[in-house]
């Protein structure tokens, strides 16, 4: 087999996050020839799913880059209860460091399926929205209140008062094609304005029911513009009941967007790409027309005409601060399903709205708390377990915000005796470039975004990219448009001999 | 075939995995056992995601959903979603070169580290037909160059100790002749407990889909275009 260095390479890209990962499945059938790299020993790079003993060394290798970190993690440590013999096994777990969603109608799910790469990978569905609900007098618990989903949901539920759900109604429908005229007029006056002053004096909603609604945008900061809020509400509700009854989001088992990077990474391998990972780059000499050359860290030197990376590094002071925590109860209640024929959920979302903790004397939570909740049908912990993702702005109060809303998240769903918590890793991740860079031979991706639901914004720089690969071969209709690999038999082919 | 008129046997997909060194001969393997044919000089494996061949048994049949590991083996990066699952494994080496018995030990050390707890490994020690027991595959006289017709660096006795340590099923084959091939898989079939098997998807006459199945969504399904939320009544 011809050494690395022997060689000269068209692309080498760099990383493994699912920029790259989506890129090299979009080469996968180019007959260019390819060399992946990741300075990571796993898949994923930022969103990537780790076992216990990854995560541990990820937190102590953050550890000692300390400031000088590049990185756009930071501030991460593990919390574990002292004897916790309910943990189990480190690969019986997988910590996603980016649980998001991903709506029915996103691109990425067109990309996979029109690749072929989705058979590879097995979805759950994204059941319930729920709101928490602080107590109203100190003795009182809190509570959960599952927002309705549907519109015979919404004629069904209890919670909220006949006449508010008049205008909720009204707005679902108005949403549901609110960018056409003459639609588009009643709320361009607001188009920069806040999201909750459009729903109230145009809807009348009070401020429960504008919670309800920012709860479905997964707003990190709790207030988005009318324009961009309608944006995001319209894909959740046009995304339900597409793969199903009940849902308008999915989640890939055993891990989320990790799982779609290393199914497309093995995509990239089965069309000749070579992996090496625990292997980065040291520096770049593009002293050689047409040809860049690359030192290793593994020590070998290779030669390219392109490179691909990302530049993943913090530019910004602010992010997101997020608390996984594993925990030693099943949480039943929070995965049912709720429309007849739908698919049982696996994750659930609960919002607990600006305001809604008080952490400290006198101090409440800045901004919204969502909390992910996974049962153990994602993979990503054994059966009687369950998984949960908290996440909020980044502030200097954050760990303790989020170590409050785990608590009350826990008094909310009311599982008796209180469910051990037997595991915690804390970390901030911040924003990065937003903006990409895609000239000459050396293209690197924008850091990818930190939101709770898929943004197909992320899909832009990879269709560029691998553009700019293919130079004039590039046939966009052709993009990500595979057929099957040869051996790949449908599922209802002859079963008996 | 024969038993059409009879009650359809049980058919089950098992995930099986291929490991080992590169240039073993893993990829020939497979294809002597789902094509029955075999490629002298072959390049390194390139298009070949998966490739899926049944297996009789007389009291049901297993559909082998057979992974090559697409090359991602050469740098040890492979991702976890390959050993995700599998039932069983296909553990190669070269007969003629020992280090690929000191890699497959090493692959068989990740396999009971990474992969679930009941897979089936199977150790092959393969190009039997460059040594001199090779012949008894029939008779394949003008293959090696090698006059001396042994070429064979690992003995039989080794790799057998080794695999019954680790509780291994063990052969020698060649993929080129085709020698003891068909027997690795039918081993391996016959060695899958009835109880880890699941019935394949989409089999009318099987059990009750997995509760996993009921779960999982379908994206490739029957969408509906205008799905809105709610009904308009």
């Amino acid at each position: 087999m011809e050494s690395l260095g022997d060689t000269l390479w068209d692309v080498v890209i760099c990383g493994t996050g699912l920029q790259q990962s989506l890129l090299a499945l979009a080469l996968s059938r180019s007959g260019k020839k390819i060399l992946h790299l990741d300075p990571n020993d796993f898949y994923g790079g930022a969103e990537a799913a780790l076992t216990l003993q990854e995560a541990t060394a990820w937190v102590e290798r953050l550890d000692k880059s300390g400031s000088r970190s590049s990185s756009v993690f930071r501030s991460a440590s593990i919390t574990k209860s002292e004897d916790s013999p309910a943990l189990s096994f480190s690969r019986a777990y997988s910590l996603a460091l980016a649980p998001q969603l991903i709506h029915s109608r996103s691109q990425l799910l067109n990309d996979l399926v029109s690749s072929r790469a989705y058979k590879q990978v097995e979805f759950l569905a994204v059941g319930s929205f729920f709101i928490f609900q602080p107590p109203s007098e100190a003795s009182e618990k809190p509570t959960l209140n599952r927002i309705p989903s549907t519109r015979e949901d919404v004629f069904l539920t209890t919670s909220i008062p006949a006449k508010a759900k008049r205008g909720l109604m009204k707005f679902l429908k108005f949403v549901l094609d609110y960018d056409v005229e003459p639609k588009r007029e009643s709320w361009q006056p607001y188009t920069d304005m806040p999201l909750s002053e459009f729903l109230s004096k145009e809807f009348k909603m009070d401020t429960q029911l504008q919670t309800y609604i920012i709860t479905l945008t997964l707003s990190l900061d709790g207030n988005l513009s009318t324009k961009d809020g309608l944006a995001v509400i319209h894909r959740h509700l046009s995304s339900m009941g597409v793969f199903g009854p009940g849902f308008a989001a999915i989640y890939p088992k055993w891990g989320g967007i990790s799982e779609i990077a290393q199914v497309s990474c093995r995509a990239g391998a089965v069309g000749g790409a070579v992996y090496m990972l625990g292997t980065g780059i040291e520096s770049i000499d593009t002293t050689v027309a047409d040809q860049i050359q690359l030192q290793l860290t593994s020590g070998d030197t290779v030669k390219t005409r392109m490179l691909v990376k990302s530049s993943e590094v913090a530019v910004e002071e602010s992010g997101v601060s997020r608390l996984i925590v594993i925990i030693g109860s099943p949480l039943k209640m929070l995965f049912e399903a709720v429309v007849e024929g739908q698919q049982k959920p696996a994750v659930a979302v609960v919002a607990l709205p600006s305001g809604s903790l008080t952490y400290t004397a006198g101090k409440t939570s800045p901004f919204p708390v969502y909390v992910f909740a996974h049962s153990s049908d994602t993979g990503e912990c054994p059966v009687g377990q369950s998984m949960l993702y908290l996440t909020t702005m980044t502030t200097p109060d954050a760990e303790d915000v989020l170590g409050k809303a785990l608590q009350s998240f826990l008094d909310a769903v009311g599982v008796q005796p209180s469910p051990d918590i037997l595991y915690q890793l804390y970390y901030e991740r911040m924003a990065g470039t937003v903006d990409g860079q895609m000239e000459g031979s050396i293209l690197s991706f924008p850091a990818a975004s930190p939101s709770l639901a898929f943004d197909d914004l992320t899909l832009g720089p990879v269709r560029e990219a691998w553009k700019r690969v293919l130079g004039d071969a590039a046939d966009e209709s052709a993009y990500m448009t595979f057929a099957d690999r040869e051996g790949i038999a449908d599922d209802d082919d002859d079963l008996y001999d | 075939m024969a038993d059409s008129a009879n009650a359809p046997k049980p058919s089950s997909s098992v995930k099986l995995v291929l490991l080992g060194e590169a240039a073993v001969g893993k990829s020939s393997l497979v294809l002597r056992f789902v094509n029955n044919d075999f490629q002298e000089n072959k390049e390194p494996t390139i298009g070949a995601a998966f490739l899926t061949q049944k297996c009789n048994l007389p009291t049901r049949t297993i559909k082998f959903e057979i992974w090559d590991t697409a090359g991602q083996e050469r740098f040890a990066s492979l991702a976890p979603m390959y050993y995700r699952n599998a039932q069983a494994a296909l553990v190669v080496y070269d007969l003629t070169k020992p280090t690929s018995l000191v890699k497959a030990k090493h692959w068989v050390a990740e396999l009971q580290r990474q992969a679930s707890p009941g897979i089936v490994i199977a150790l092959v020690g393969n190009k039997l037909d460059l040594t001199s027991d090779g012949s008894g595959s029939g008779g394949d006289a003008d293959s090696a160059g090698d006059d001396s017709g042994d070429a064979r660096k690992v003995t039989t006795e080794e790799a057998k100790a080794y695999a019954e340590e680790e509780g291994l099923l063990f052969f020698e084959t060649s993929a080129k002749t085709g020698y003891n091939v068909t027997e690795v898989f039918t081993a391996i079939a016959n060695a899958i407990p009835e109880t880890s098997l699941k019935s394949a998807r989409g089999a009318g006459a099987s059990h009750a889909a997995s509760r996993t199945e009921e779960q999982r969504v379908n994206l490739n399904g029957p969408r509906d275009p205008n799905a809105k939320e709610g009904c308009a009544c």
